[in-house]
Parts: C-alpha cells; structure tokens; sequence
C-alpha cells in the first residue's frame, strides 16, 4: 500500500517514538499501574500500524522483516515457559516466585520489586506485540486488487 | 438498574448481529455482544463507594498494621477484572480470524451482501 502526503509522514516520523515509549513504560511498570503484558504489547503494535499508513508497507517490511517478527515471536513464548520451568528447578513448584522469595526482595512500590513477574510482563508484550504486527501486515498483504 | 442497560446493550449487538444484511455490519454487532458480556462481568465485582483494587502509597503508610485487611474491606473485587482482561484478549483473537475469513469472501464473491452468496462455487 502507499503511503501519504509529506505533512502526515513528517508528523508522524516524530510522533511514533513517543507511542513506542509510552507502550514500554506500560509493559515494564506493569506490576505497579494499570496495564502490564496485554496493553503494553497492543500500543507496541500500534506505533508499527501508523509507520505502515504513513509511509506505506515496504518500508515496514524492511524495518522488521517477516523471519525477524517470526523469531521474536518464538522467544518472547520461549522466554514465558522458561521463567515457569525455572520456578521448578530453584524452588519446588512450576510459575513458582523463586527471585521474590529467595534471591532479589527489593522494596516495595520501586521497580525492582515483585519478583519474576516484571520479566514475565516483557515477555508477553515482546509476543503480543510482534503477533499483532504480523497479523495486520498480513491482512494488507492479502487485499488484492488495490494499491 | 445497571444490569438493565447493559442487558439493552447485548439485545442491541444481537439485533444487528441476526438482521442485517451487510457481513461487516455483522461482525459489529458480535462486537457489541461481546462488550456487553465483560461489562457485565466487571459491574459483578462492584462495591458501592469501593476504591480502585491497586495498593499504593496511601495503604503502606509507615506505622499502619493490617494492609491486606484494610485492602479486602475497602475495594472492589479484582478477580473479575483479571477474568475479563483474558477474555478481552481472546475476542481480540477471534475476531482478527472473523475479520479475515470476512477479505477472503469479498475477494472470492465481489460482494459483502450475505443474500447473494448462495452457492458454494468449487
């Protein structure tokens, strides 16, 4: 698809880093503020979604190509279940807290606190995002018969 | 009285989901149903003059005992919420496939209108 005019791809040349920022801050202070995994990862995938209106697909599809997307994808999944298969071999039960409980406290209400569930909040906004990056870019790929 | 609208909301989505004749107006209308389920859900879980279920930094005041007790009687239940986010997410899944199936056809048959696809073409 094509992109747009001059003025819609200088603004948003600017803007899309902000939307990206904003979807980490969500995904990282998930266990503090309203949000976590699911909406960071949809914001995310939104800043790509404007990139591909304004300045068209191939340009997107160079910035992330489709075997980087897919790789991503694997290890943001493959990072939730290792977390989880962790819990098994320093404590003694699967999705168990073992950095909360046994390694790293921190203090309450900071960054650094709450264990493992910071890290499982990175990996699923690394996979939301990147599956709904894939599923958009696809649904443009397969509308035939316009730009 | 709540419960009232958001039964109203649902009749609304099942209306345009069982009338119309457009296939995209279709998949509207599932969308309305489906927000109006989760609504549902969420307004089950509501305390009157309850507080948000986040513990910040008004809860750990230096000097106060019994946080979980103060936090159990002062807000609204969180367990819905947590439920319905999942749900969320799902619906977002299924109707990416819905919306999809819904190219394929218009690519296949040049026309949204659900009345002129009759025939399964081989």
């Amino acid at each position: 698809m094509k992109g747009m005019t001059i003025i819609v791809k200088t603004v948003s040349s600017w803007v899309k880093v902000f939307i990206f920022l904003f979807g980490i801050n969500i995904v990282l202070f998930g266990h503090l503020t309203p949000g976590g995994g699911f909406a960071g990862g949809v914001i995310l995938a939104a800043s790509y979604v404007l990139l591909m209106l304004a300045f068209g697909r191939q340009f997107v599809e160079e910035n992330l190509p489709l075997g980087l997307a897919s790789k991503l994808d694997c290890i943001g999944a493959f990072m939730f279940a290792l977390i989880a298969i962790l819990g098994i071999v320093f404590g003694g039960s699967f999705f168990l807290n073992f950095l909360f409980q046994k390694y790293l406290s921190g203090q309450a209400l900071h960054l650094v606190s709450a264990g493992t569930i910071p890290l499982l909040n990175i990996a699923i906004g690394i996979k939301v995002g990147v599956s709904l990056f894939l599923v958009i870019l696809m649904l443009s790929i397969s509308c035939k018969g316009r730009e | 009285m709540p419960y009232a609208l958001c039964f109203l909301l649902f009749m609304i989505g099942l209306y345009c989901a069982v009338v119309k004749k457009n296939m995209v107006k279709i998949v509207i209308g599932l969308a309305v149903m489906e927000y109006a389920v989760n609504l549902f859900l969420i307004m089950l879980g509501y305390r009157t003059g309850g507080a948000a279920p986040i513990i910040d930094k008004t809860y750990l005041e230096p000097g106060t005992t019994q946080i979980t007790a103060n936090f159990i009687n002062t807000s609204v239940d969180p367990l819905p919420q947590a439920l319905v986010l999942t749900a969320i997410v799902i619906s977002l899944g299924s109707l990416a496939l819905i919306i999809s199936i819904c190219i394929r056809i218009y690519e296949r048959y040049g026309t949204f209108d659900i009345t002129e696809i009759r025939r399964l073409r081989g």
